[in-house]
């Protein structure tokens, strides 16, 4: 099974590469926005609960369009039959989940350099605020990795995706800010703890999604 | 001949889509070395009663088993066992013909198997171009090939005629003549000569 998730991962990235939307459009966005809010903000400095929020919003919605576009793109290219018939749908769920991961780490190492420099953010704490990236980042993608399974089969486009996403991700947002605060400000006590609870987040969310995606992917 | 047996069983199959039935109270078995073809109007389900027997839908009502040597296949064994072209069935526009059949291949040690099927099939002077390049005629080759190359004992094809020339054809239909005795065959069609390749056929009326 090892070589079959390597083998997906190896295509979607060939595929992704090679087609360019998705990918270039998140990172498009991501220096966008970046770019906008520093220039707007024209020289203010902002409190770290302020810096925080606006990175994890940036991340959010720059990682949206790519998220969910590697279940999309098999339906809306009608390439799904393909994958299912050449691969076990294990190996299929948990390469998109790697290929989820990845981008979603792609993105940060755009976003936060940027961030920080045109912010002018200071890290006091930057073992703590890789950590939050980090595991932030594989919560909000292991969740992100079966809404976009689902919303590829409900026929539905990106939009509908941040949509049913949000409150699902409500929570990891709240923490991944709060934590991320933390970092700013070097109170790294809940910080830590809070990794953990990203970790184990995802843990129960890629079970329940490994369980359940026979149903929505292919039934 | 090989050793290994198969056999498809299916049992009261019906299918509905909302009001409409398809079919209803289909059962027929067909084991190695036997080809069955399904015809009927269009509309009628012979693609759709294809995928039921693939495992790609289910049905309304009825079953379909595997077996290997009379040993029930469990169904999520059943892809290793066949191979399926459809028009339905779209392989990536950004990949290469061989990329695409590379994808495809179960065991990476064939890869050499993939030359020489792209030169039967007409395929070795565009592998390297992506599929977006491809004309109807080449890709429903391609996906001939991708159905063939892990040797599968059982074989789906719909329409496997569809958007190729007379020599394109040729090629497909002596294929399947040389294997034919030694695997499962199911073609769905209304063509005479893809037909008369098949040994059984089932009307499917609407």
């Amino acid at each position: 099974m090892l070589s079959e998730i390597f083998r997906n991962l190896r295509k979607d990235f060939r595929v992704e590469f090679r087609n360019r939307a998705a990918i270039n459009i998140s990172i498009a966005f991501a220096g966008i926005t970046t770019l906008a809010i520093s220039l707007t903000a024209g020289g203010v400095s902002f409190s770290p609960r302020v810096q925080s929020i606006m990175l994890w919003i940036i991340m959010f919605f720059s990682a949206m369009n790519g998220l969910a576009h590697i279940f999309i793109r098999e339906e809306e290219e009608r390439t799904s039959l393909f994958l299912r018939l050449n691969s076990s749908l294990e190996s299929v769920f948990l390469s998109k989940l790697l290929f989820n991961f990845i981008f979603f780490l792609i993105l940060q190492v755009v976003i936060c350099p940027l961030y920080i420099f045109f912010l002018q953010v200071d890290v006091k704490s930057p073992l703590l605020f890789l950590l939050i990236l980090v595991s932030g980042g594989i919560a909000i993608s292991s969740s992100t990795t079966i809404l976009g399974a689902m919303v590829s089969k409900a026929g539905g486009k990106g939009s509908l995706f941040t949509v049913i996403s949000f409150p699902i991700l409500l929570p990891v947002l709240w923490i991944a800010i709060t934590s991320t605060t933390d970092a700013l400000e070097k109170r790294a006590s809940a910080g830590f703890g809070n990794t953990l609870f990203f970790l184990a987040f995802s843990g129960v969310i890629i079970s329940i999604s490994f369980l359940l995606f026979k149903y929505i992917w292919v039934e | 001949m090989t050793d290994t047996n198969f056999e498809i069983r299916a049992d009261s199959l019906s299918k509905r889509f909302n009001k409409t039935l398809l079919f209803k109270g289909l059962s027929f078995s067909i084991k190695t070395g036997n080809s069955l073809s399904l015809t009927g109007p269009n509309g009628s389900g012979k693609s759709t009663l294809m995928q039921i027997l693939a495992y790609i839908q289910k049905p309304t009502r009825g079953s379909v088993t595997f077996f290997q040597n009379e040993k029930k296949l469990e169904e999520n064994d059943i892809n290793r066992y066949i191979g399926f072209t459809s028009p339905l069935l779209n392989p990536y526009e950004e990949l290469t013909g061989y990329e695409n059949i590379y994808f495809v291949l179960r065991n990476k040690k064939d890869e050499a198997k993939i030359l020489p099927l792209m030169e039967e099939f007409l395929l070795i002077k565009h592998k390297d171009k992506s599929l977006k390049y491809y004309s109807s005629g080449m890709k429903q080759r391609l996906k001939f090939i991708c159905a063939v190359i892990n040797d599968p004992p059982i074989l789906f094809f719909d329409e496997p005629g569809t958007n190729l020339d007379r020599k394109g054809k040729d090629l497909i239909y002596s294929y399947i003549e040389s294997v034919k005795k030694e695997k499962i065959i199911v073609i769905a069609t209304n063509e005479e000569e893809e037909i008369r390749l098949c040994r059984e056929d089932i009307k499917i009326a609407q």
